[in-house]
């Protein structure tokens, strides 16, 4: 398929179109869908995050009830009124395994350990977290909570006092922070949540996940190498996954050693994106698909009538009108074959016209009347008018059967017109053997009279090789003599409306046919007037005579075309010559002069008509002179 | 009140009235103030004699704490080494009034009424009172070793008359007292009959108790 072809140019305009459409709206929806993705994601771990503090509250709310249940515990105060360590620490782990917590421990007010179930030896010595001891007697209710670090786990504490009923002591109850911590608050959550401890900027260690083991170590080291706040969502690619994170602190204590980091999976977020872009990605593709198919259905229903229509075309340019464009469709393109079968119909008629007149008229006179508008008048114009004829062609006639004739005619017609037609002239008219020629119309060259002599030495040229095959085939041998006048006519068209004939009219024209007819008298091939002579280049002429043509009160003189310029010899130009000398003197009627250069010229030529004319008439005039008045002329009484 | 309670309470006003009629005796009026110079209510003020005196133990002394509307009445009260003190429950519920101070260990499990027996309180110190299933319920008792003694009112008042002539030092107890009392130590001089004016400024300490429970409305649901 070449590009340039309106069929790709279709496809690339609707195609481009379509993708260019189509993956614009693609990229948008997922520019927003991405970033609404975060968004949402943004929004769902700021509200996390409040869930999150919600329910550290609750749980310190929980343990603080369980706390509180113990410090009013009757029999827990009378286990302290012993005084006894080991009843102490006894009663005190029966209260650590009711409340499912992980530890506990009891603090006098002076701040020395009293009991601990982590450490069931330890007691008498200070309290190693005296920071929390400080807290709980600054607080409104006697009761604090926090998250510290003991033997280097940390527990979720809660401190109350110990009411009998007065303080006496501090309670203090611990909760682990594990795994199952983190689970807890992911169920509620729906989150990530991983606890760890360290500050930003330090190095941070993971206390427990919700996170797939590997995942936990790069979130520490992820965490430990960006920078980020406190409460604000950050990006971290953990793994080649995107988590959008929330740093939260676990506790809100000063410095927030203890961090809670909530994480959303962007991937997970996107889901449904992802099969929204799915989604567009087959209406995208089906969508290319379609408009590939119904481009090139469409294109084609341009494409294949315009291809069947230059084919034809191409045959038309070819001369070829017999195919018929069959193209049934209702739109332009059907009007378009219509109007083109027309087109070729009326071709075929004007070319059949073309041809049929090509053969009445000459060619270029068909054209000349296909190409104008054809209407009767004509125009005046110098033609050079040629008229040829056989002698004897009635005697001819009568020798031979028609049909014979008619070939023989034929022959030498077709063959004589072909001369006319080469040499730029155009043939008017065949009046039975006779041919009219002409040349200045309906084309015109600067040369119409030496285009004329040539066709008329041309004519006895081919008539000489026709008439060897004419003796070949017993065919009678022919002779012509042809006439040439160069005149100003009146060319055009003549007749009547509804039949008319391209020919030309005026005296040159009966003139050409009347130095026709004198071709015989003077034994000449070709007569041509003096108009045609003084347009003629290239050629030696003998003046024959200046003789009164019949029905013609001027006088004329006659020439004839002997032979190009630079093709006879000496001898001959000498006799030429001689001939118009011997003239000279006839007119001048230095008769004995004259007539002893005829008889020498006709001592060397004998078979040349022209000098026994002369010779007879100087003898006429001889024995009666023409007088003074006399100019030479000869008139000729019979057509 | 009842007519026992009556007849305790005038017991108790013929045996603080008993002292009265010693000669050569002062009046000793107190003031105590917290360090915010406000007034004390509560606070026990007591005078003992510098020069080793016998301890006159209180022989058939009696005292009583009431328990009334799930409170002890009074919060403070100081008695004399030796004083029976009477817990009368005035609710129609039961109460279970325990100590666990070294000045007297005792528990009277739930009951209802006065019981049979008081509780003498035979060692000076304070015990401080609960009740084990009233966890706000608090009360204490001074144990004093000198028959001088008395609680200031809401106006951190209190007027020790009868005082006789010696040097005596007056010392404050209070629940909230920071620190003990001798640090408030005032040591003063009875000469003959008058009054002497004493002013005490106290630091007081927080002091977190349970919080009670809200009132149930008897006979709901």
């Amino acid at each position: 398929m070449q590009f340039h072809s309106f069929q790709t140019r279709l496809l690339v305009f609707v195609l481009g179109l379509l993708v260019l459409v189509q993956s614009s709206v693609f990229f948008a929806v997922n520019k927003a869908n991405i970033n609404n993705a975060r968004v949402q994601i943004d929004e769902a771990l700021e509200i996390t995050a409040g869930v999150f503090k919600k329910s550290i509250n609750d749980r310190t709310q929980r343990l603080l009830e369980k706390a509180r249940l113990l410090s009013g515990d009757f029999a827990f105060k009378q286990a302290y009124a012993t005084s006894e360590h080991g009843t102490i620490l006894s009663a005190l782990e029966n209260h650590r395994i009711r409340i499912g917590s992980d530890w506990m421990m009891l603090i006098s007010l002076t701040n020395n350990v009293i009991a601990d179930t982590l450490h069931p030896d330890l007691h008498g010595v200070t309290f190693s977290l005296p920071e929390l001891i400080k807290n709980v007697m600054e607080s409104e209710y006697g009761e604090t909570s926090s998250i510290e670090f003991v033997d280097g786990i940390p527990y979720q504490m809660v401190v109350v006092p110990l009411f009998t009923p007065d303080p006496s002591a501090w309670i203090i109850i611990g909760f682990v922070i594990d795994a199952t911590f983190a689970a807890e608050l992911q169920e509620l959550t729906k989150s990530h949540v991983s606890i760890v401890s360290g500050r930003p900027g330090d190095s941070l260690s993971l206390v427990a996940s919700t996170l797939a083991n590997n995942l936990q170590t790069t979130l520490s080291n992820t965490l430990s190498a960006v920078s980020w706040e406190i409460n604000k969502s950050i990006p971290l690619r953990m793994d080649s996954a995107d988590y959008v994170s929330l740093v939260t602190p676990l506790w809100n204590d000063k410095d927030n050693s203890i961090i809670a980091v909530l994480q959303r999976s962007l991937d997970e977020a996107m889901q449904p994106y992802m099969r929204l872009q799915v989604i567009l990605i087959v209406i995208f593709v089906s969508g290319l698909a379609l408009s590939l198919v119904g481009g090139v259905l469409i294109a084609r229903t341009v494409t294949r009538p315009v291809q069947i229509l230059a084919r034809h075309a191409h045959k038309i340019e070819e001369g070829d009108y017999t195919h018929y464009v069959a193209i049934k469709q209702k739109d332009e393109l059907g009007e378009l074959a219509e109007s083109f079968n027309y087109m070729v119909k009326g071709l075929a008629e004007r070319d059949r016209v073309r041809n049929l007149l090509g053969k009445v008229v000459s060619p270029a006179i068909a054209e000349e009347l296909l190409s104008k508008e054809i209407k009767l008048g004509g125009e005046e114009r110098e033609v050079t008018i040629l008229f040829s004829d056989i002698r004897n062609f009635t005697t001819l006639s009568e020798r031979q059967s028609p049909q014979r004739l008619l070939t023989l005619l034929n022959t030498y017609l077709t063959k004589i017109g072909e001369v006319v037609e080469a040499n730029g002239g155009v043939v008017d008219k065949y009046i039975g053997d006779a041919l009219m020629a002409l040349f200045g119309a309906p084309l015109n060259h600067d040369d119409d009279a030496t285009r004329a002599v040539n066709t008329a030495m041309g004519m006895h040229k081919t008539l000489g090789g026709l008439n060897v095959d004419f003796e070949q085939q017993g065919l009678p041998k022919l002779n012509i003599g042809i006439g040439i006048n160069t005149s100003v006519v009146v060319v055009g068209n003549m007749g009547s409306n509804t039949r008319l004939n391209y020919t030309v009219i005026g005296d040159g024209v009966n003139l050409a046919s009347r130095l026709e007819g004198l071709t015989k008298k003077y034994g000449v091939g070709v007569i041509v007037s003096e108009s045609t002579k003084a347009d003629t280049a290239g050629f030696l002429f003998r003046e024959l005579d200046r003789v009164y043509v019949k029905g013609k009160t001027e006088a004329h003189t006659i020439f004839e075309p002997v032979a190009k310029e630079g093709e006879l010899g000496h001898a001959d130009l000498e006799a030429l010559d001689r001939y118009h000398e011997a003239l000279k003197q006839y007119r001048e009627q230095n008769w004995d002069l004259a007539r002893k250069h005829f008889l020498a010229l006709q001592a060397k030529s004998p078979g040349d008509k022209i000098y026994q004319i002369y010779l007879g008439r100087i003898e006429k005039f001889i024995k009666a002179p023409p007088g003074s008045e006399w100019d030479g002329t000869f008139t000729h009484n019979e057509k | 009140m009842s007519k026992l309670q009556k007849w305790f309470l005038v017991i108790f006003v013929l045996g603080s009235s008993w002292i009265s009629p010693l000669v050569n005796s002062a009046t000793l009026v107190v003031s105590v103030v917290d360090d915010n110079d406000k007034k004390v209510r509560d606070a026990v003020v007591y005078a003992e004699a510098v020069k080793s005196e016998q301890v006159v133990d209180a022989e058939n002394k009696k005292s009583i704490i009431d328990q009334r509307d799930k409170e002890f009445i009074e919060y403070v009260t100081p008695v004399r080494l030796g004083t029976a003190v009477y817990f009368p429950n005035n609710d129609n519920i039961r109460h279970h009034v325990y100590s666990f101070s070294p000045a007297k260990k005792f528990e009277i499990p739930l009951y209802a009424g006065t019981p049979a027996d008081p509780i003498v309180f035979d060692k000076p110190g304070v015990a401080v009172l609960g009740c084990n299933i009233h966890d706000w319920m608090s009360a204490y008792v001074f144990v004093s070793k000198t028959p001088y003694f008395l609680v200031t009112d809401a106006d951190g008042r209190a007027t020790i008359k009868n005082l006789p002539s010696g040097d005596y030092d007056v010392q404050v107890w209070h629940p909230k007292l920071k620190g003990s009392g001798k640090a408030t130590n005032q040591r003063i001089s009875v000469g003959k009959d008058g009054s002497i004016s004493l002013s005490f400024v106290v630091k007081l300490k927080r002091l977190w108790s349970p919080r009670r429970a809200p009132a149930m409305s008897v006979g709901g649901y």
